[in-house]
């Protein structure tokens, strides 16, 4: 029954993990660069949305929309200043060391929101409306919070509208095709600097809703969402396989599984040690992660 | 000096060590998330050495030394094939691994009557060679920059000499380099023992001048702040981790400027250098241009 029920919270937490890995995966993928300051944006975000929270009686809706749309702006400002000036240029000397750049001006403006996020409020623990004040639904022995399902029906509905966008839209044309040959794609006419950006602000946008669920989920918001969503996320998209969003999804639900179990059995030390060692042999053994046992799936170019 | 001046100077000189071991990686073409986990071992080892075996300073900093060499060989042996992110990230997982397992390590003894060693989470009380043996805070500044001193100038001396461009050759084009003969494999293998000694050198000064560490001292901001160092001072010259170690303690931290706001103006000039020079600010065409002006005036 333990097994049962840690299952469950392990699918839920994986849920959460999957879409931030989801958001960095859509990034890698495109752009061939890791956004460091992912999280940080999204604790930005949330921040904001429980900034007015404290100072209106705004319902929870509002405070998602504040929160994607802080997520966003907060992104495109990470875009502009690390992303776009650091894109490849094929002949350019400097570019060989670019995809570092942009990887170290990503952490230094993490290092910036998170300051900004303590200024705004600096107390170390906030109340966060809670999506769901109830008791948890009984299911026979099993206990089932309500959150947790609106985490995974959120989660299932975002995926959806994704894969949809990415299949049928030409919006997801173009980021395929950019994901393809970003070369090749410029001499289509893609506008291909106005599509990173648009990628950009969709990953902000699915890293928003997901700090937001985290944090109604939880009730309450701390400053270590930031760093914890950075590394979640990194985490289940490098066990998923760099850049594929089934393999992001399955790291993510495989991630929170592998902790929620070795947590009980082993305790929350273990559980990290647990972790940490899955990902390291994964990348030793096969660093196209999860992805790489099934390249006939994906959509995106695994990056083996 | 004042005593506040001293501290801010010693700082300087201690996390030019790890900032150093990022550039050397670096140069070798690999980014690594996880310099500060043998800054960590350092300090624990060398702890370990001086508080509780009671070694002399010296010989528990070689014992660390070699811990560190030794930990990054191992981290690196199946990892240093990986490029870019994953390479990242898989030093990341190791540094993490190593940061919970010594929160695990509980080795504690009486030692003159007070209990001091490695207590989990609890940190590492007690490390007090310099007290006991007298040392002012101004010989021990006097020490680590001479150390450091040392350090560099074998480092520009390495530089200048062929093993130096084959490193930098290996970082620019790994293929290239093994057709023409080398070794790519066994050359960053070499380069990571450097850089896990140095960084576990620095570990050793900051657990001695602290006296007391704890395993979160060595989590991932400190890893990512020596890259930041490294990048921002420039990868051109050894002298680029030092600049970038002094603009964010020396300029930044110590004076105070912009309390409360350090880190929003730290981040913005960081990223802003890093758009005008992604290779930082003493990058190889900054070096080589200040290598011509010094060449013509000197005779």
């Amino acid at each position: 029954m333990d097994f049962a029920q840690n299952t469950l919270d392990g699918l839920t937490s994986g849920a959460a993990y999957a879409l931030l890995a989801v958001g960095f995966t859509l990034i890698f993928g495109t752009l061939r660069r890791a956004n460091l300051a992912y999280g940080a944006c999204i604790l930005f975000g949330v921040y904001i949305a429980t900034w007015v929270a404290q100072r209106s009686d705004a319902g929870l809706a509002t405070l998602a929309l504040v929160a994607v749309a802080a997520c966003v702006l907060a992104g495109a400002y990470v875009e502009r200043l690390c992303f776009a000036p650091h894109r490849e240029r094929r002949g350019n000397q400097v570019a060989s060391g670019a995809g570092i750049a942009a990887m170290v001006a990503s952490f230094a403006l993490w290092m910036q929101f998170e300051e900004a996020a303590t200024l705004l409020l600096p107390r170390h623990m906030y109340a966060f409306p809670a999506l769901y004040e109830g008791a948890p639904l009984a299911l026979g022995p099993l206990s089932l919070r309500v959150e947790a399902i609106v985490l995974f029906a959120a989660t299932a509905c975002l995926l959806a509208v994704l894969w949809l966008v990415l299949q049928r839209s030409r919006f997801g044309v173009a980021v395929r095709a950019l994901i393809d040959d970003p070369l090749a794609a410029g001499l289509c006419g893609i506008p291909v600097a106005r599509v990173f950006a648009l990628v950009f602000a969709l990953a902000s946008a699915i890293g928003g809703i997901a700090g937001f669920l985290v944090v109604a989920a939880h009730g309450q918001v701390t400053p270590h969402l930031g760093m914890w969503a950075t590394l979640k996320g990194m985490l289940a998209m490098m066990i998923g396989g760099l850049g594929s969003l089934p393999g992001a999804v399955l790291g993510g639900f495989l991630l929170g599984l592998l902790e929620s179990h070795s947590q009980w059995y082993l305790g929350p030390q273990s559980r990290d040690l647990i972790a940490y060692l899955l990902l390291f042999t994964l990348l030793a053994l096969r660093p196209g992660g999860l992805a790489s046992w099934m390249t006939r799936w994906t959509s995106t170019r695994s990056a083996s | 000096m004042d005593e506040y001046t001293i501290g801010v100077l010693t700082n300087i000189g201690l996390f030019s060590f790890i900032a150093l071991s990022a550039y050397l990686l670096l140069l070798a073409g690999e980014l690594s998330f996880g310099q500060q986990a043998f800054f960590g071992i350092g300090a624990y080892v060398g702890g370990i050495g001086t508080a509780l075996l009671g070694w002399p300073l010296p010989l528990a900093a070689l014992a660390a030394m070699a811990a560190g060499a030794a930990a990054q060989t191992l981290v690196g042996l199946p990892t240093l094939r990986l490029r870019g992110l994953y390479f990242a990230m898989a030093t990341l997982a190791a540094a993490e691994m190593i940061r919970i397992v010594l929160e695990l390590i509980h080795f504690q003894r009486v030692v003159d009557g007070a209990l001091v060693g490695p207590d989990g989470t609890q940190g590492f009380r007690g490390i007090r060679w310099i007290f006991e043996h007298g040392i002012e805070p101004a010989a021990f500044l006097a020490l680590v920059w001479s150390l450091l001193a040392c350090v560099v100038l074998l480092l520009a001396w390495i530089e200048r000499s062929r093993l130096g461009a084959v490193v930098r050759m290996v970082g620019e084009d790994p293929e290239l380099a093994a057709v023409l003969g080398i070794d790519v494999g066994r050359l960053k293998l070499g380069v990571a023992a450097v850089a896990g000694a140095l960084a576990a050198l620095g570990g050793v000064l900051f657990a001695h001048v602290n006296t007391y560490v704890e395993p979160r001292n060595f989590d991932i901001m400190l890893g990512v702040h020596s890259l930041a160092y490294a990048l921002i001072g420039g990868l051109g010259t050894v002298f680029g981790p030092l600049l970038g170690v002094a603009l964010d303690i020396g300029a930044l931290e110590s004076t105070r400027l912009f309390h409360g706001y350090r880190m929003i103006v730290f981040g913005g000039v960081v990223a802003l250098i890093l758009v005008w020079r992604p290779r930082g600010l003493l990058d190889e065409r900054a070096v080589d241009w200040l290598g011509r002006r010094l060449w013509r005036r000197t005779p």
